[in-house]
């Protein structure tokens, strides 16, 4: 069987009639990409990009002006394209009067499932995104990120192959939005087919194995990760305890090459994220799964 | 790999009912049932009122249960039509606003078991509303009936002692004021209310599809059922004074003017009842049918207009 791809847009253009009939607003203008099985496909652009569109042509919420989109080969207009993807919608609202078990299970039952399977899968998805403390209690007083994290369980909640995610991470605290990158880690390893969106490009680098980036509804530029951010023609080196005279000595020796040209040279810069989370999480009570790119000359001063 | 031959079926019994209950339990947490307190005390206060014995105790018993269901019956038929456009009214917009409508729909959720679903969870509601009404309503005329039969049998026996009755007169006299208590032509006239508060709801889910605030829908709901009141006369003068009634145009604008304006006369014998009529028995199929077809014809407008909504 040759694979399917999960996600399939071909000259997606969706418009849109402005108020009152004035104007046409063209969101998304030619949109084409592929996302195989197994890949985490991440989707950037500024505000108003087409990105949340494009998304929602792709689970059949808006009808494409032209061009088509299909899931695992099925249809986007078709109900069945939707027995196989989880969404998590942006800003994600629930019924405010169910409890966290009572929003899981209800999803669940519309997935068409029931019984002990329902319930076993319930708690999976409860304990995978950290809410067993607050499945009690009413969903009117959840927060955002805790709205978010209950999204995410719904949209898992029927084990589908294809996860869509807009902006998974948006108003969820740094912690919280780690747990959330770990998952989709976890979740690419486990063979799942990730579509996200997101604006915060470092976890967008961390988790995706490809990206497209869209501007006005055009996707501008689409590639696997590495591709697109490796700067061919540099090259880094990370040394701890170096001396300024060692230093002196690897730049002398730089520049005496024909043709190479010392650009920098400097601590390396841990990001903001990691920084924070380095002062909020107790350093001993959890290890990090963040990749160490540390070399630390300043830590010992 | 799941290999799916399974298709989605458009129409899941299953899945209406569990949009259908999750609307049902939605509304009963937004406490609409403190609707039955108001029931519970205007039951309360008319069994304060007592006619003064002025009248002959053949008319008394009758008048005085008249007076009790008169304005709980009156209640009854609030509840279910302000609910039946209040709540369909707000369901839609608000799923919408919120987004879960988003969630909902990514479900493998056919449109059409969404907009049942919604439908079928306001009329459980109101259904069961109107059943514990009843069964309130019920008791309370029961027991009124049985103190007000005492004394009226007494009064009765007396007249038959100084000859002003016959025998058979009380036993019609007797037949008459039971006619006023608990009996099937209420319990029918109270599934009447029902039916109607569904053309209703129905009415408000259409109007809702294409309407952009809840307000609108409440408001041309509230009209169209108004206007229901009396189209009817309305029309018939309408094709007797043109004397067109044989010219297809008008035959066909006029049917058109009932399917935009349910035409609701034929529950207006729910009036009847109350004074003590009995409910024609073949009426009830009528209703059940007229029901039944706006009900589907609306839902399917409904559909129609949904299945194209841009959420
Ligand atoms: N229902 C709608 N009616 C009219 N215009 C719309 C509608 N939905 C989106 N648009 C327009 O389409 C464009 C793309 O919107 P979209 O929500 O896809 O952007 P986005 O990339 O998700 O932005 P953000 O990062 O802010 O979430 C915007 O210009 C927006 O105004
Ligand atoms: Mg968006």
């Amino acid at each position: 069987m040759s694979e399917t791809p999960a996600v399939q847009i071909s000259s997606l253009v969706k418009d849109f009639r402005g108020s009152f009939g004035r104007g046409i607003i063209r969101a998304v203008d030619g949109v084409t990409f592929e996302i195989a099985p197994g890949e985490v496909y991440g989707l950037i652009g500024p505000n108003g990009s087409g990105k949340s569109t494009t998304m929602k042509a792709l689970l059949g919420l808006v009808a494409p002006t032209s061009g088509k989109c299909a899931i695992f080969g099925k249809d986007s207009t078709k109900v069945d394209s939707r027995r196989d993807v989880g969404f998590l919608p942006e800003n994600p609202y629930f019924y405010k009067h169910l409890s966290g078990e009572e929003t899981v299970r209800f999803y669940g039952k519309l997935c068409g499932m029931r019984g002990a399977e329902l319930r076993k899968r319930t708690e999976e998805v409860l304990d995978l995104v950290d809410l067993q403390a607050a499945r009690r209690r009413r969903l009117g007083g959840y927060s955002k990120g805790m709205l978010q994290r209950i999204g995410l369980a719904q949209a898992m909640v029927q084990d589908p192959r294809l996860l869509i995610l807009d902006e998974p991470t948006a108003g969820v605290d740094p912690i919280g939005s780690r747990q959330i990158r770990d998952l989709i880690l976890t979740l690419k390893k486990r063979g799942f087919t990730v579509f996200l969106c997101s604006h915060l490009l470092e976890q967008v680098q961390e988790v995706c194995d490809r990206v497209g980036i869209i501007h006005q509804g055009v996707l501008v530029k689409e590639g696997r990760l590495d591709d697109l951010i490796s700067i061919e023609d540099q090259t880094e080196i990370v040394l701890r305890n170096a001396t300024p005279s060692l230093l002196e000595k690897i730049r002398n020796l730089a520049e005496n090459e024909e043709g190479v040209e010392f650009v920098h040279t400097g601590h390396p810069r841990t990001t903001l994220e990691r920084l924070f989370l380095r002062e909020t999480v107790q350093k001993d009570s959890q290890e990090d799964h963040a990749p160490v790119v540390v070399s630390t000359d300043n830590e010992n001063s | 790999m799941s290999t799916d031959i399974q298709q989605t079926p458009l129409f899941s019994l299953r899945r209406v009912f569990i949009i259908a209950g999750n609307t049902f339990t939605h509304l009963m947490r937004m406490k609409v049932f403190y609707f039955l307190l108001v029931f519970v005390m205007v039951a309360i206060a008319v069994n304060f009122l007592k006619l003064p014995h002025t009248a002959g105790p053949e008319s008394v018993g009758a008048e005085e249960l008249r007076m009790l269901k008169s304005p709980m019956i009156g209640v009854m038929k609030l509840f279910a039509i302000i609910l039946a456009i209040v709540a369909t009214a707000l369901l839609i917009p608000r799923d919408l606003e919120d987004r879960t409508l988003y969630t909902i729909l990514s479900k493998p959720v056919p449109r059409l078991d969404y907009l049942i679903g919604k439908l079928l969870g306001v009329l459980i509601l109101i259904f069961v509303g109107l059943t514990v009404m009843t069964v309130l309503l019920d008791a309370v005329l029961y027991f009124r009936m049985q103190s007000i039969l005492e004394s009226w049998t007494q009064a009765a026996d007396m007249l038959v002692l100084q000859e002003q009755w016959t025998d058979a007169d009380r036993t019609e006299g007797r037949r008459e004021l039971l006619s006023h208590g608990v009996t099937w032509s209420l319990q029918a006239a109270m599934f009447a209310i029902f039916l109607e508060a569904a053309i209703i709801a129905a009415l408000a889910l259409l109007v809702s599809t294409f309407s952009s605030s809840t307000l609108f829908t409440v408001v041309i709901s509230s009209l169209c059922y108004f206007i229901g009141q009396f189209i009817g006369d309305g029309r018939d003068h309408w094709l007797r004074e043109s004397r067109m009634a044989d010219d297809q145009v008008t035959v066909i604008a006029s049917k058109l003017i009932v399917v935009v304006f349910p035409d609701f006369r034929p529950f207006k014998a729910v009036d009847e009842v109350v004074a003590g009529q009995p409910f024609p028995p073949d009426l009830i199929g009528t209703l059940l049918i007229s029901a039944g077809l706006y009900t589907g014809i609306y839902l399917v407008l409904s559909w129609f207009i949904f299945s194209d909504k841009e959420i």
